[in-house]
């Protein structure tokens, strides 16, 4: 609610917010009390962050330096390092090819099964549904050894592939339980009407639901590729060399003579902000996704 | 009788037999097999003396062995049980009070709200590898959290220490896990009716009296599914922990999946690290059951 509304307005409008009588308690319902707080914690959950950014243009001197320095002539040294580092360049690489594709894999599986369970009479919908949420569930760590002795066996160790084909335990169940809400969100009488005139129910999904969906499965599309690039565990233990992404390139920075923060803190920062840069963008769905639906955003 | 008269929507009520299995049986064969391939094989290796590299087939049947080295051997399932509880525990805890203090604060902000929100985003979606990694580094003697400490004249521990590690893996969770509630329970809160609130407050009820009267009691549903999505991710936490300690220094950060990790690969014995996860996945199942049974609930009560 904004400063200014209980003030200005016609008389009805006033009336409406429930008359003159309790314009000082609307009023009194926000402070700037509590305002200025709301800025200094976001403020503080944020420094950690903004004190890596600041870090990553420091030189190793600087960077070690107490009290921190807050003032000091930047360099690029560090983004220069790192770009010269031919294997984190590959890392990177593999981290886009293992997001992208494994977020495509799961959303091709998902968007169908998520439609299925929003659009037919199931007895066991429900059931489906939780079974899928149970899978979400799987500690990776509990199952990357074995996946560790399977991949050896089909010669999928150390590939791009057995990352992007393992996310999808994962990401396919995440993935329905997001589309379901945003496709539950779509009017049936939309696709009754299509249905009426022939379309079949495939056509149906993919000319009227689907379209108007889109910035929902967008959003779901973007919070999968998200998980994907940030995540570890299978990524450390299923691939050494080759296939290896840029979460598992912490390694690097532990040199014999000490530790390389600088290099480090600017790697931390190219493989964030592109998340970041995601996430604001799905800003409004990011909140009701989180929490499986139960809130909607 | 179906004919071409008949509209379309009626004819895909009959054809549902097959239909919904082409759309959902491909979704749910693949999550199957990823899920029960691994699930046989841990079940499979808990049972054996089995070394990495060695075909699991030719490996010793032992029994129950494995299981009865977690309860009586070098590996102790109690200790890692413990800091598992605590740890889940205390971050559970403080994120949740800090959360919603936090939230009902920044329900009252005048304006910005949606800035802030942008802003909280951000701890919870950095790789978890970095943040463990520079996190390490504030916490390291000469570092950003002891030069803090000392404007203060606290005392400053060694946090690499094994009584303080587990307190900084905490701390860690607090700062990038707080938000998560943050954002929840002020999505619930700005979702309230407002109805009853003014009532109360035409009635002369206090902040405090709403609060603890009509706003926490519609909110509980939301706190216990938040509170249990959360547990949830903290009994699996393996990343941030591993990445700052591993476990050590001993085994003061040996929470249950630091264990899996540990007895497969550091003590080279994967058949005590399937027990280990069957026992992990076996918990989680319970926690999921509890999720569940509160989704549904409340998803028929709103």
């Amino acid at each position: 609610m904004s400063l200014a509304q209980p003030i200005t307005g016609t008389p009805a409008t006033i009336e409406r917010r429930g008359g003159i009588a309790r314009l000082g308690r609307a009023r009194r319902d926000g402070s700037l009390l509590a305002t200025i707080l709301a800025f200094a914690i976001a403020a503080a959950f944020a420094l950690p962050y903004l004190y890596m950014l600041l870090s990553s243009f420091k030189t190793p001197v600087d960077n070690i330096a107490l009290p921190p320095k807050l003032v000091f002539t930047p360099t690029l040294d560090n983004y220069r390092a790192i770009t010269e580092n031919d294997a984190l360049f590959r890392f990177l690489r593999n981290t886009i090819v293992v997001a992208v594709g494994s977020t495509a894999l799961a959303m091709l599986f998902a968007v169908p099964a998520a439609y299925g369970l929003v659009r037919f009479r199931l007895r066991w919908r429900e059931g489906i549904a939780y079974l899928f949420l149970v899978m979400q569930l799987i500690p990776a760590i509990a199952v990357v050894f074995p996946y560790f002795d399977l991949a050896r066996r089909l010669h999928l160790f150390d590939t791009v592939w057995v990352l992007i084909v393992t996310y999808t335990l994962w990401n396919i169940p995440w993935g329905i339980w997001l589309v379901r809400g945003f496709i539950q969100d779509v009017p049936r009488e939309l696709e009754e009407s299509s249905m009426v005139d022939g379309t079949s129910r495939l056509g149906a999904m993919l000319r009227v639901t689907l379209p108007l969906a889109a910035p929902g499965l967008t959003a779901a599309a973007i919070l999968l590729f998200i998980g994907a690039w940030n995540e570890f565990t299978l990524a450390f233990f299923l691939t050494t060399r080759e296939a290896r992404t840029y979460p598992t390139s912490i390694g690097f920075f532990l040199t014999h003579s000490g530790i390389l923060w600088g290099e480090m803190f600017a790697t931390a920062l190219i493989g964030t902000l592109p998340v970041v840069i995601f996430a604001i963008l799905v800003r409004k769905t990011f909140v009701s996704s989180l929490s499986f639906g139960a809130v909607k955003g | 009788m179906v004919s071409a008269l008949t509209p379309g929507w009626e004819r895909a009520r009959r054809s549902h037999q097959i239909t919904p299995f082409l759309f959902i049986g491909p979704a749910l064969l693949v999550t199957a097999i990823l899920a029960i391939a691994p699930t046989i094989q841990l079940v499979r290796a808990s049972t054996r003396a089995w070394k990495l590299g060695q075909p699991l087939a030719q490996a010793k049947d032992v029994g129950l062995l494995n299981f009865e080295r977690l309860l009586t051997g070098s590996v102790p399932l109690g200790h890692s049980l413990k800091l598992t509880l605590i740890y889940a525990g205390v971050a559970l805890v403080a994120e949740l009070l800090l959360g919603l203090g936090i939230a009902l604060l920044i329900d009252r902000a005048l304006a910005g709200r949606s800035l802030v929100v942008t802003i909280l985003l951000v701890p919870m979606i950095l790789m978890p590898a970095m943040v463990g990694m520079i996190w390490k580094l504030y916490f390291s003697q000469e570092g950003l959290v002891n030069w803090a400490l000392s404007l203060f004249h606290l005392p400053q521990p060694n946090w690499y220490s094994t009584d303080f590690a587990l307190s900084a893996v905490i701390l860690v969770d607090i700062w990038q896990w707080t938000p998560f509630f943050i954002l929840i329970l002020l999505a619930g809160l700005q979702a309230l009716p407002r109805e009853p609130v003014e009532a109360a407050e035409v009635d002369g009820a206090s902040r405090w009296q709403v609060l603890h009267s009509i706003k926490l009691p519609l909110l509980l549903p939301l706190i216990l599914i938040t509170a249990t999505l959360r547990v949830m991710d903290l009994f699996r936490s393996f990343d941030v922990v591993f990445v700052m300690f591993a476990g050590g220094p001993g085994n003061a950060t040996e929470t249950l999946p630091i264990a899996v990790y540990r007895t497969t690969i550091e003590q080279q014995r994967p058949g005590v690290g399937a027990a280990y996860s069957i026992i992990l996945i076996g918990m989680m199942l319970l926690i999921a059951w509890l999720f569940i049974t509160l989704l549904q609930r409340y998803r028929t009560e709103a």
